[in-house]
């Protein structure tokens, strides 16, 4: 079994505390389903480990009717969001992607926070939550700052979060009608991850988990063209699910069925 | 700042028995429960949450031990497949695995009970949609998974009967 070097802790319920502590080497930990595999091989090597479970606020699903929008902390679990009541009202398709994310066991310790920073390209709620238009909230000593999902996740790997900052909650606003996600998954992970959103007027289309980061597109209804040459554009991966080819025909093909054009 | 700390003490309560421990940070709940505590029915497999052999039951749900620190276990309740019998009455979810013949070297068997028993906890009446939903996280190389799925669903009928009984 690979032993864990020596690691540090702070734990605190004072999400001041817990921001203080935070920098690159003091690594803001959660669920530990991406961190503690990730410090198994070696990849990650944090003095220590800096434990955001213990701030309420980090856990919190709130409702705000009047915005029309629903705030999630960043430390809720795939679990508990799946099966939150509001949840499932207001962002019904974002609670069946929770409720199939990685498995069993993932989804009972694994957090939305950890899912989004990690930036795992092969990830279902990155996807969705681009196509819902929402947005992070981000905290540091330093102050706050809100951005878009599609900010936040700037690569493969990678997000736009300073070594001392954290999600702190990400905001959905309520999902449009004509929402859907669907995805091909052979093994743990998504192999490809399409989120639609269909209104009288437009197609908006988001393809994750085959490409670095979500990637979408806003087009006319019945523009089959700029929908073709959208899918062709796009840089998919390269991996042991299969080569860019084959998933650029898995997606024409969901897409034609999807949405009835000829691709 | 709050400067960090290396080991912790966690009170937990593990197959029924109260446990203080002082734990290095660095231990994982397998390496916690398979050498300090003995309880070597949890199996280590792949430690990257993919193969389910280390799953155990944390506060109800499933957990993979290889991948979680055991400083998290902090004012919880643990299950292990140790956990499950009762004298030598087998859990039904053990009983199931036996009659199915669910199991043939026995490795991942641990694993795949104690998800079986995280989800017939938290769904008794679980239908074969999520038997195939919370099983597929767990990899056997021998059965060919169909032993397994009947015997979740067999333990489930029984326990759901069982629990009519109780009713009445």
């Amino acid at each position: 079994m690979a032993v864990l070097p020596e690691l540090g802790l702070v734990r605190s319920g004072d999400l001041d505390e817990v921001l203080a502590a935070v920098d690159y080497d003091h690594a803001a930990y959660a669920g530990g389903t991406e961190l503690v595999p990730a410090m198994g091989l070696g990849l990650r090597r944090p003095a220590a480990i800096v434990d955001l479970k213990r701030v309420e606020a980090l856990k919190k699903i709130e409702v705000d009717a009047e915005v029309g929008s629903v705030t999630i902390g960043a430390a809720v679990t795939h679990r508990r969001l799946s099966d939150h009541p509001a949840v499932r009202e207001h962002l019904p398709t974002l609670a069946a992607a929770a409720s199939r994310v990685g498995n069993a066991r993932v989804r009972s310790t694994g957090t939305v926070g950890g899912n989004l920073c990690f930036a795992e390209p092969r990830s279902d709620l990155g996807c969705v939550l681009v196509a819902l238009d929402a947005t992070a909230e981000v905290r540091s000593t330093r102050g706050a700052r809100t951005l878009s999902i599609d900010e936040l996740i700037v690569g493969a790997f990678e997000t736009s979060l300073e070594p001392d900052e954290i999600l702190t909650a990400v905001a959905v606003p309520f999902e449009p009608p004509g929402m859907s996600y669907w995805k091909l998954q052979s093994y743990e992970r998504p192999t490809l991850g399409v989120a639609l959103v269909v209104s009288a007027d437009q197609w908006e289309v988001t393809v994750g988990a085959a490409t670095e980061r979500p990637t979408r597109a806003v087009l006319g209804v019945g523009d089959a063209a700029g929908l073709a040459a959208f899918v062709d554009r796009l840089e998919l991966s390269d991996d042991m699910t299969g080569p860019p080819d084959y998933k650029r025909s898995v997606l024409r093909a969901h897409l034609q069925r999807a949405l009835g054009a000829a691709l | 700042m709050t400067a960090p700390v290396t080991s912790t003490v966690i009170r937990f309560r593990v197959n029924g028995h109260d446990r203080e421990m002082l734990v290095p940070v660095r231990l994982t709940v397998a390496e916690l429960l398979r050498d300090r505590l003995g309880l070597t029915g949890t199996k280590v497999s792949c430690e990257m949450q993919v193969c389910g052999a280390c799953t155990v039951v944390v506060d109800g749900d499933p957990v993979s031990s290889c991948a979680a620190l055991a400083c998290d276990l902090d004012g919880t309740e643990v299950l292990t497949v140790e956990g499950l019998a009762q004298g030598r009455d087998l859990h039904p979810v053990q009983e199931a695995f036996m009659e199915a013949n669910a199991l043939q070297c026995g490795f991942c068997t641990p694993g795949f009970i104690m998800m079986a028993v995280a989800l017939l906890d938290a769904h008794p009446d679980a239908g074969a949609e999520d038997v195939r939903e919370w099983m597929d996280g767990n990899l056997c190389r021998c059965t060919g998974y169909a032993p397994i799925e009947t015997a979740v669903t067999l333990a489930a009928s029984r326990l759901t009967a069982a629990t009519a009984e109780d009713g009445q």
